[in-house]
């Protein structure tokens, strides 16, 4: 039954976003590429979903300030194994523009896994689109393993 | 009267809105900055790149044992802002409109330019100066191209030998 349902489930995974001190460009193209239909990520079986519990990948935006550091590293420990992580944007990476900056510790590289990167400043539609189908990869190659990423 | 039909009759005729991305190429316009391509041929080592450079992803280096430097450009810490293209004099730099740079975690620092640059040499005493590739040859080594290939020192030597001739002052035997 639980391998039934894990051939299934890769079909439709959950996305859940998480502002980790953003500029909110990223963000603005990740809303663009659910909402709007000239992209639209729910032909792909992918759904926003408003509660972390539900959620199978996460897309990480933002070089993780100090301020939301305990807060998003909180939220992304009550996403149930296994999780996805995508870094959307190079600020999680590397830090982009504000690497050096006062409010900006550690990359979130330190502290959160990344599984899938997409590059950008931000990245356009269809790249976070690409990012998340190569997240899906990774998920259903995790289902199948039975593994859990750490968290 | 019923102005749904002249909708409906419009959408039937240009079809869906939707971008068919995943199953068909995306549409890309010709002036998108995708990621940074770089041409070692051309490059004159100046560092006016890694100057203007607002998110620091270019970094030159000396390799170790002196012969050249190492160039890197990582593309995660890229902003795509283009004014490494912009000013470099050359055009060694350029951005494309490639934007498939999606990866995994583990090609993560992998995900850059790197590429070796040795100097050039002095045409006269072989001394290690920037590499004199055609393109600034080109560019502004046109007026005296033997004095261009020389470094700063033979450079100088060159001039004062020229304003001697001019001048008709004596040259002197040991300078």
């Amino acid at each position: 039954m639980l391998q039934f349902l894990s051939k299934l489930a890769p079909r439709s995974p959950w996305i859940y976003r998480i502002n980790a001190g953003s500029c909110n460009g990223c963000d603005v193209e990740m809303a663009t590429t659910a909402l709007i239909p000239r992209y639209d990520v729910e032909r792909l079986g992918c759904k926003y979903c408003g509660s972390p519990r539900h959620a199978d990948v996460v897309l990480i935006s933002g070089p993780l300030t100090l301020r939301v550091r305990d807060k998003v590293l909180r939220v992304y420990n009550e996403i149930p194994h296994p999780k996805v992580t995508v870094a959307v944007g190079v600020c999680p990476v590397s830090g982009g523009c504000f690497r050096d900056g006062y409010s900006v510790g550690a990359d979130i590289d330190h502290y959160i896994p990344l599984d899938v990167i997409v590059p950008g400043c931000p990245p356009r539609p269809q790249a976070i689109m690409e990012g998340v189908l190569k997240a899906v990869e990774v998920w259903r190659a995790r289902l199948e393993e039975g593994i859990c990423s750490h968290s | 009267m019923l102005p749904f039909l002249k909708i409906m009759l419009r959408n039937l005729i240009l079809g869906p809105s939707t971008d068919p991305f995943p199953f068909a190429p995306a549409k890309t316009h010709k002036n998108f900055r995708g990621c940074a391509v770089f041409d070692p041929e051309k490059c004159i080592l100046c560092g006016i790149c890694r100057h203007v450079c607002a998110a620091g992803a270019i970094q030159l280096r000396v390799s170790e044992d002196g012969s050249g430097m190492q160039y890197m450009l990582w593309h995660n810490s890229c902003v795509f802002c283009g004014m490494c293209a912009h000013y470099c004099p050359t055009g060694a730099l350029t951005m494309s409109d490639n934007w498939h740079l999606v990866h995994t975690g583990a090609e993560m620092f992998s995900n850059c330019i790197s590429s070796f640059i040795p100097f050039g040499e002095c045409a006269q005493c072989g001394a290690k100066i920037q590499p004199r590739t055609q393109a600034i040859i080109d560019k502004i080594g046109e007026r005296s191209p033997e004095r261009f290939l020389l470094c700063p020192k033979c450079k100088r030597e060159s001039i004062v030998r020229n304003v001697a001739k001019v001048n008709h002052l004596p040259a002197e035997e040991n300078p």
